[in-house]
């Protein structure tokens, strides 16, 4: 299956991204006997309006940019991890667990519920990463397999062995508040998150580009045949990216729980781990780019919300214009090796 | 008949009920990745069938038309991912993903452009129980008749071939591009008949999420059947025979979630190689371009 996933210009992207937002959200607008002038307006209000609905698109921006991260950094190294959104629900589920489960001392509560993240989307990243290095399993079809059972996994262990909450509830117990990141913005769900996730977003700019590591990532994904000849593992690259690519994702649904919901929840993602892939195209696969690109999901995510209230639109549309970028987007990579041939 | 005769005959009537839907599936994703597509999209390509065919049908009054209408939705998407997979050779793994994201909130759409109300479709007139039974018996006709089609005729070589090397396909004059293209679209109409039989036959309305992943568990039964259509068949037979029985091993103490997992555990365990030797075609989900 596919190896490599060269990266064109981002220009064009932008320009197909921004024609089938406006142009297939015109039409879905129309077909519901909307103005797409009010569609739109009721949609950027919806994201920008208030203060409050400013900290909620920056809060939707957060919750994709992690996992897209991860995606970008597995499909950097060559790998297709469709499975943020799995790896996204073990994490917060980790995360939620261990936080409602035992109360931790204040200044290690928040860095001990961020780690469980980490280390449960590290495990079920690690886990497709060791069937392909070990049994040559395909990643793409194994991370999709393993999306269905995280969100199996996790309704059976909170309604079963590991309950906490009610019963009968596919959630655990409250976090304790010394588990809970701190606002970054009073009476809004905003909190530190978001710098988290820049920051992250930074330091894997400079681990990519700057460090050994990131270069053989980026080897064994551009030319795996010339990384193997220059001494490269490529069984064992593919598993750390696997695993560090579970674990941004994790860190996601740990920072969802510990900042927004303040609990783990089976339904705690709407398919960030699925958008994070749009995401993460339409930002070249550059760290840096997807945080403009999250910033953009973000508003379409969070207006949508407005645009469905004030102007009778249903949200679904901005799914349907999300699953049209994607496929749209898929074609870059071909686009780029026949420019090269 | 007593009364443990009739248990049984109950489980194996909901074996047949609740594989058939996966069996339509799988057997367009088999088709679909023989020449060389791997078709993530097919739970998009079921929904399509699904909602169109309720859609069609409320509108004509006619539920034979209504499940032809879905047919054509299938073929219709699935014609989108072709061409994407064929002319501009965009990633198929992406495309599928994006194809899924867009039926679903494309249906959701339509509930409310059709019917005004989210969640779900009004009733409509439905095929009943005579078509449950037609589709039912024509999905295993289906999967005899792609074995054959595959193994014994021109075109199932020449799909076969552009599955395992289409260069030397297309050395051999065979095009690679339109075999694959058309692999795709007929998968596509076998698959949107999984839709159909859910909302047409089995119901008679579409609600959202009402396909619930099945056309992840079709493509678990294409590898777990090895890539064959009478393979994936007996594993989509084997996946309904556990939804069936679900009821009664959770009476039994077996947790739903381990019964529902087991598909997906089914195919990992596959593709690991732990249960035997399981190749899928050697070009599968590479696009071809011509040199």
């Amino acid at each position: 299956m596919t190896a490599s996933f060269t990266r064109t210009r981002a220009f064009r992207d932008v320009v197909v991204v921004i024609v089938l937002v406006f142009g297939v959200g015109s039409v879905a607008m129309l077909l519901a006997h909307v103005s797409p002038v009010d569609g739109f307006a009721a949609l950027f209000d919806g994201a920008f309006g208030t203060r409050g609905e400013i900290a909620e698109t920056l809060v939707q921006t957060t919750n994709l940019l992690f996992p897209a991260l991860g995606v970008a950094l597995a499909f950097r190294a060559g790998l297709f991890n469709i499975g943020a959104e799995g790896q996204l629900v073990i994490g917060g589920f980790a995360a939620g667990w261990l936080g409602a489960q035992f109360p931790l001392a204040g200044y290690l509560a928040v860095p001990m519920v961020l780690l469980a993240g980490v280390i449960g989307g590290g495990v079920w990243g690690a886990i497709p990463g060791v069937l392909r290095a070990r049994f040559g399993a395909n990643e793409v079809i194994s991370t999709l397999m393993l999306n269905v059972i995280a969100v199996l996994l996790t309704t059976y262990l909170v309604t079963g062995p590991l309950q906490q909450g009610n019963a009968g509830a596919s959630e655990t117990g409250p976090l304790p508040k010394a588990a809970q990141l701190p606002d970054l913005l009073s009476d809004t769900r905003l909190t530190w998150a978001f710098v988290i996730a820049i920051v992250l977003a930074i330091v894997l700019h400079w681990v990519l580009q700057r460090t050994v590591f990131g270069y053989e990532l980026r080897a064994a994904g551009d030319a795996p045949e010339a990384a193997k000849r220059a001494g490269i593992d490529l069984g064992r690259t593919a598993l750390v990216a696997m695993t560090l690519s579970g674990a941004i994702a994790g860190l996601g649904g740990a920072t969802i729980v510990a900042g927004v919901l303040h609990r783990f929840n089976t339904g705690l993602s709407p398919g960030y781990g699925f958008i994070a892939i749009a995401v993460a195209l339409v930002g070249n696969l550059e760290p840096l780019w997807i945080i403009v690109a999250s910033l953009g999901f973000g508003i379409l995510a969070s207006g949508a919300i407005g645009m469905q209230t004030e102007a009778q639109v249903p949200r679904e549309v901005v799914s349907l214009i999300i699953g049209l970028v994607i496929v749209a987007l898929a074609g870059r990579r071909v686009i780029a090796t026949m420019r090269s041939t | 008949m007593n009364a443990t005769t009739a248990a049984i005959a109950a489980i194996l009537g909901l074996t047949l009920v609740k594989a058939t839907p996966l069996i339509y599936a799988a057997l367009g994703g088999v088709l679909s990745e023989r020449s060389g597509v791997v078709n993530i999209g097919l739970e998009g390509i079921l929904i399509a069938g699904a909602f169109t065919s309720v859609a069609v049908s409320g509108a004509t009054g006619n539920p034979v038309i209504g499940a032809l209408a879905g047919i054509v939705a299938g073929m219709l998407l699935a014609a989108i991912l072709a061409f994407a997979a064929t002319r501009l050779a965009v990633d198929q793994i992406v495309a599928g993903t994006g194809i899924n994201i867009a039926a679903l909130a494309a249906a959701a759409f339509g509930l409310v452009l059709v019917w005004h109300q989210p969640g779900a479709s009004h009733e409509v007139p439905a095929l009943g129980h005579t078509g449950e039974i037609v589709l039912i018996v024509l999905a295993f006709v289906a999967a005899g008749a792609l074995h054959l089609v595959l193994n014994r005729t021109p075109w199932g070589l020449r799909v076969r071939a552009c599955g395992e090397d289409p260069s030397a396909a297309e050395s051999a004059g065979i095009d690679a591009l339109a075999t694959r293209f058309w692999a795709v679209v007929i998968g596509g109409a076998i698959c949107s008949l999984g839709g159909v039989y859910l909302s047409l036959a089995e119901l008679d309305l579409y609600s959202d999420g009402m396909t619930a992943g099945r056309g992840f568990i079709a493509l678990a039964a294409v590898i777990f059947g090895r890539w064959t259509p009478l393979g994936a068949t007996g594993a989509a037979l084997f996946f309904g025979f556990f939804a069936a029985l679900q009821f009664s091993l959770q009476q039994a103490g077996v947790p739903s979630e381990l019964l529902q997992a087991l598909p997906y555990l089914a195919a990992i365990v596959a593709l690991a190689g732990f249960a035997g030797r399981v190749r899928a075609p050697a070009a599968d989900g590479i696009p071809y371009v011509r040199p």
